[in-house]
């Protein structure tokens, strides 16, 4: 099991469609922020390979400008945070 | 020699100015650098101001000593709430009836302090500058019924252990909406805080910083006095 | 998207999330995520939150009510309403409440042998249309009537006048907005040709005088009071004078409480006129190009008899004429009547007379409940239109309402007996064009207005109409002289049908009694007093067999054989009703914004033009229908200007003497609204406010030996009551002057009222009639 949460920053202008891109991608979920340019993405994958194909999805958005991961937890170590 | 007496005055006192405001500038530039924050001012964010604006005779709440036997309960705080989020009642007799607030109720509920009459603290307005305090705030004459009701208040958000925070150790979350209640200290810190929501560190007045809105804020905006 | 995890995967998302948001909000101070309630399980008690206006007075705050398990629990200011900006006043914070009472009528009741007997809806509805039926056959179209109500829903009232006036063709349709509104509307038809404000609440942020005409605002429209005192808080010079006969929470907030002696405000108003022209104040080129100057009859009476009418008739006149009209009411002879000093007229004149100051007036019930109401308000249009200061922002004249929609469904669609939804039923083309909407033959619609209000209760009375409706009102607490009215609802062969929430002396009447779904209950909209329509939708269940007014109107239309005309579906039937309703007010000067932006966002104000509310009407700058090619354009006016009144002082009908020596006034107080049938069953506004009261000044009461609390009984010549004395509380009332609010059913002040109304607008007095006081 895989979780991350990432801070997304979108292309000028282009929240919403990042927004509506990326929770068409099957194992993320996002959370919008209201007042500033900014959402949480957190991603569900069973093992690292969907992972890091995950990722790759993310950051071929187009309205995707920089993706910044927080934490992740892989299995039921926890292995990384801010 | 009375004119040269006067340019000689004259430049003293210039000197001594000069001495003054430089010692003055001196001594400021001491203190911590500060810079102020440009914020960008969107309708959007719950507004922490009101969380500095004291009167510089307001009680200095990081000092203040705990007074067990004077102390408010959140069952107190709800009690006189028809709902969590409802302005309270006024559980006291009215001073006046026809004053308005900066006259009457804001000499206590302004700034607090202990009030000898009720032998309790005020609790402190989030919200002092608006002073038609009845509008919303009214006393309760009566304890009767007109009819009957079958309204139900929901219960008030969980506190204590756990609650509003994802685990333990963070920082809970804020359970309420923040309209009318900006001023996080007003409820939060202070002799006149309920105990069970009393923050131990008032001195961090940033509180939004580590406190974040649990609530669904869509619809929390700038209010009314803060809007031109 | 909240699946309230209990397993592990979940926390850790959660975590993962919560770990994120504050990152975030380390970096962005004030961060909100609207949607992390969903993931996070925590917050307010998750709440749904939906928008509506409030159900109370005409400010027409807006409103988020959080909805849980179906029930309505709690509610917050909308912050996104341009009316009220989040905040609220105890009414409408605790308003929900008001669903809640425990005697809420939830089954049709019909009366048989003296008692209530609980009736299926349906066999009660069955009932009310073959009574109708009967009536009709018997005595004639003109002996059944519908009585309203402002704070009928936009599709209420249009139902409403469709069924009456469209199909069952008598214009026996009015409201209590007659007694409440309709001297505004006089008002404006003779001053500017065209009902409703022509500025709105934003003016309230450019003014920086606000004149309170005998209106006291810190009580009855708290928000939009809140509104000056923050304009005064934030901007210099802003200056609140209070123009009343009683001292108040709204003289005590102000920077000039100014005292008058009652009914003297029309000759102040001409003072302030007359020392408008004497200094050279007057805006010559605004009312060379946009007045004209007109005075009408005299010596009108005060419709004190049955059968009494009134037809103004006016006539042109000129600038000398009017000035030399004016010579009569130096501030100097108007001290003397008025008891305002003329220091005082004059510094309210140099107020208006400033050019470098914009200056809003207020009023509501003061100037509206006067047997010389359409004149008074005439008046304080002269000023404003003598300065040039209207129409634009921050000068503005201000009619306020009582009522949630006493413009929306009232005014706008027309529920008097002389309207109809667009224009009068005197015009044979008006009528043509609602007949073509509505789908009737365009001769079924009477071209003869039959009864106002008090003249309709009168009628009822003496037999001429046998059947009466009444919907979300309660006559029987308001009407003026109450004693005469209730004992002519009450005559044999009278039939009353009642539809409400709860039980009041107006049910106490009714023959079959129709629970009704209030507010929030059904879907449907409200208009205030800045031209704002407002849309509900349906957030809870109505109790037990309770159905909208609109749909029980519906459900007789359908049992009278107008099925084609009433063919709404019961899913889409406000939708439906509305769309419809619109195509009445189809141009430029007042069309109503479609249901899909009311639904985005907190209202539109009409007339809403190719995407826009209009702010200010009769502007070139900021309204579309103005189209003569100058700044601005009074189009409700043939001639394309505004009215300046020669209008007199003239004595209210009954004034004290020694028999009666006291002026009685009535009114509301803050917590409670209107005949309290709402309000008085929210615990916290009923505790605050428990019963009614007689104000005294101090002195008055020092002299009759009378303390707060002892027992005081009033007299008029038309009846008594007795109260609790309350010396130097809420209010303080002049020498020889008294005031009781009438929000309560187990004091009817209305006993002693006189039904006295203006001429013009048919709309009676409460402010003005002579009674007796004696300690018990």
């Amino acid at each position: 099991m895989r979780i991350k949460s990432y801070l997304a920053y979108p292309q000028e202008g282009r929240k919403e469609e990042l927004a509506r891109s990326i929770s068409n991608v099957e194992g993320c979920a996002v959370i919008p922020a209201k007042n500033r340019d900014v959402l949480i993405v957190i991603t569900d994958s069973e093992n690292q390979a969907a992972d890091d194909r995950l990722r790759q999805r993310l950051e071929c958005t187009e309205s995707l400008k920089w993706l910044a991961m927080v934490s992740g937890f892989s299995g039921s170590e926890r292995q990384s945070n801010v | 020699m009375k004119k040269r007496l006067g340019i000689i005055c004259l430049f003293t006192l210039l000197f001594a100015t000069f001495i003054a405001i430089w010692d003055y500038s001196y001594r400021k530039s001491l203190e911590p650098a500060y810079t102020p924050l440009k914020r960008r001012i969107t309708d959007r964010i719950p507004l922490e101001s009101g969380v500095f604006r004291r009167d510089k005779h307001a009680l200095d709440y990081a000092d203040m000593a705990i007074d067990e036997k004077h102390r408010h309960s959140i069952a107190d705080y709800y009690r006189n709430r028809a709902f969590p989020g409802a302005p309270p009642t006024i559980p006291h007799p009215l001073l006046d009836e026809r004053s308005m607030g900066g006259k009457d109720c804001l000499s206590c509920h302004e700034n607090g302090g202990f009030v000898p009459k009720w032998n309790a603290y005020a609790p402190v307005t989030p919200h002092p500058e608006m002073i038609n305090c009845r509008q919303c705030h009214v006393a309760q004459k009566v304890q009767t019924q007109f009819r009957g009701t079958n309204f139900e208040k929901i219960p008030a958000p969980a506190i204590g252990k756990g609650a509003n925070r994802a685990s333990d150790g963070r920082p809970p979350v804020i359970p309420h909406s923040l309209q009318m209640r900006e001023n996080c200290l007003a409820c939060h810190a202070g002799p006149s805080a309920p105990k069970e929501i009393r923050t131990q560190h008032p001195q961090l007045v940033n509180c939004m910083q580590c406190h974040i809105s649990g609530q669904a804020s869509t619809t929390d905006q700038k209010p009314l006095r803060e809007r031109i | 998207m909240y699946r309230g995890w209990t397993d592990r995967r979940g926390f850790i998302k959660k975590m993962a999330a919560l770990s994120a948001m504050t990152a975030a909000s380390a970096i962005f101070p004030g961060i909100l995520f609207p949607e992390a309630q969903e993931w996070l399980g925590t917050g307010s008690e998750g709440l749904d939150w939906k928008k509506s206006p409030c159900r109370f007075c005409g400010v027409g705050c807006g409103l988020l009510i959080g909805i849980k398990g179906g029930k309505a629990v709690a509610v917050k200011g909308d912050v996104r309403s341009s009316v009220n900006k989040g905040l609220c006043c105890v009414k409408g914070y605790h308003s929900i409440m008001a669903m809640y009472g425990k005697d809420r009528l939830t089954k049709a009741l019909v009366k048989r042998d003296g008692a209530y007997v609980e009736t299926p809806m349906a066999d009660a509805l069955d009932l009310v249309a073959s009574q109708i039926e009967r009536t009709v056959e018997a005595y004639g179209k003109d002996a059944v009537s519908i009585y309203g109500s402002g704070q009928w829903t936009i599709p209420d009232g249009y139902v409403a006048s469709k069924l009456f006036k469209g199909c069952i063709g008598t214009n026996n349709v009015e409201a209590n907005a007659r007694l409440c509104m309709s001297t505004a509307v006089t008002g404006f038809l003779t001053s500017f040709g065209l009902d409703e404000p022509m500025g709105c609440y934003e003016d309230i942020d450019h003014a920086d005088v606000f004149v309170l005409w005998g209106n006291n605002m810190a009580e009855m429209h708290p928000v939009l009071f809140s509104r000056l005192l923050d304009q005064r808080l934030k901007r210099k010079g802003v200056k609140i004078i209070d123009f009343a006969t009683r001292t108040t929470r709204t003289s005590m907030a102000a920077d000039r409480s100014i005292l008058f002696q009652p009914q003297t405000d029309l000759a102040v108003a001409n003072a302030i006129c007359h020392e408008i022209i004497e200094n050279n104040w007057v805006n010559r080129v605004f009312v060379e190009s946009h007045c004209s100057f007109r005075k009408g009859l005299t010596q009108m009476g005060y419709g004190l008899e049955d059968h009494y009418e009134f037809k103004d008739q006016s006539e042109k006149i000129d600038f000398k004429a009017y000035k030399k009209f004016l010579a009569d009411y130096t501030p100097e002879k108007v001290e003397k009547r008025s008891g305002v000093s003329a220091k005082d007229i004059k510094y309210m004149a140099s107020l208006y007379g400033d050019p470098n100051k914009k200056v809003m007036s207020f009023w509501c019930m003061g100037m509206n409940q006067h047997t010389r109401g359409t004149w008074i308000q005439n008046l304080v249009y002269n000023i404003h239109l003598l300065t040039g200061k209207i129409a634009s922002p921050g000068n503005s004249p201000f009619s306020l309402t009582g009522q949630p929609s006493a413009c929306g469904t009232v005014r706008e669609v027309g529920t008097l007996t002389h309207r109809l939804p667009h224009g009068l039923v005197t015009n044979e083309r008006d009528r043509a064009f609602a007949a073509k909407i509505w789908q009737v033959p365009a001769k079924n619609i009477s071209p003869r207005p039959t009864y106002h209000t008090v003249e309709m209760f009168r009628a009822l009375d003496r037999g001429d109409i046998r059947f009466m409706w009444i919907q979300v009102t309660n006559p029987m607490v308001t009407l003026p002289k109450l004693k005469r009215y209730r004992n002519g609802a009450q005559k044999a062969d009278r039939f009353i049908v009642v539809s409400d929430v709860y039980p009041t002396p107006t049910t106490d009447v009714a023959d079959v009694i129709l629970p009704s779904a209030m507010w929030i209950e059904r879907a449907g909209m409200y208009g205030n007093s800045e031209r704002r329509t407002q849309y509900f939708e349906q957030m809870v269940e109505p109790p037990g067999e309770a159905m909208s007014d609109t749909w029980q109107l519906i459900e007789v239309a359908r049992r009278l054989g107008f099925e084609r005309q009433f063919s709404y579906e019961e899913e889409t039937h406000i939708e439906e009703i509305y769309a419809e309703y619109r195509k009445h007010h189809d141009n430029d000067k007042h069309n109503m914004a479609p249901l899909s932006v009311l639904q985005s966002q907190p209202g539109a104000m009409w007339p809403y033009v190719r995407g826009k509310s209009t702010k200010w009407r009769y502007n070139l700058k900021y309204d579309p229908a103005c189209t003569n090619g100058k700044d601005f354009h009074f189009y409700g006016k043939p001639d394309g200007r505004a009215v300046i009144w020669q209008r007199p002082y003239e004595p209210a009908p009954e004034v004290p003497d020694e028999a009666y020596p006291y002026w009685l006034c009535t009114g509301r107080v803050l917590e409670h609204w209107h005949t309290g049938s709402m309000t008085r069953r929210i615990p916290i506004l009923h505790r605050a406010m428990p019963h009614a009261y007689v104000e005294l000044n101090p002195a008055d009461a020092k002299r009759l030996q009378i303390q707060t609390g002892d027992g005081v009984k009033i007299r008029s010549r038309r009846g008594e009551i007795t109260l609790p004395a309350a010396v130097n509380q809420r209010g303080v009332p002049a020498p020889k002057q008294v005031f009781v609010p009438f929000f309560d059913e187990n004091s009817l002040i209305n006993e002693l009222t006189l039904d006295a109304f203006d001429p013009i607008s048919k709309q009676p007095d409460y402010k003005k009639c002579a009674v007796r006081v004696e300690k018990l």
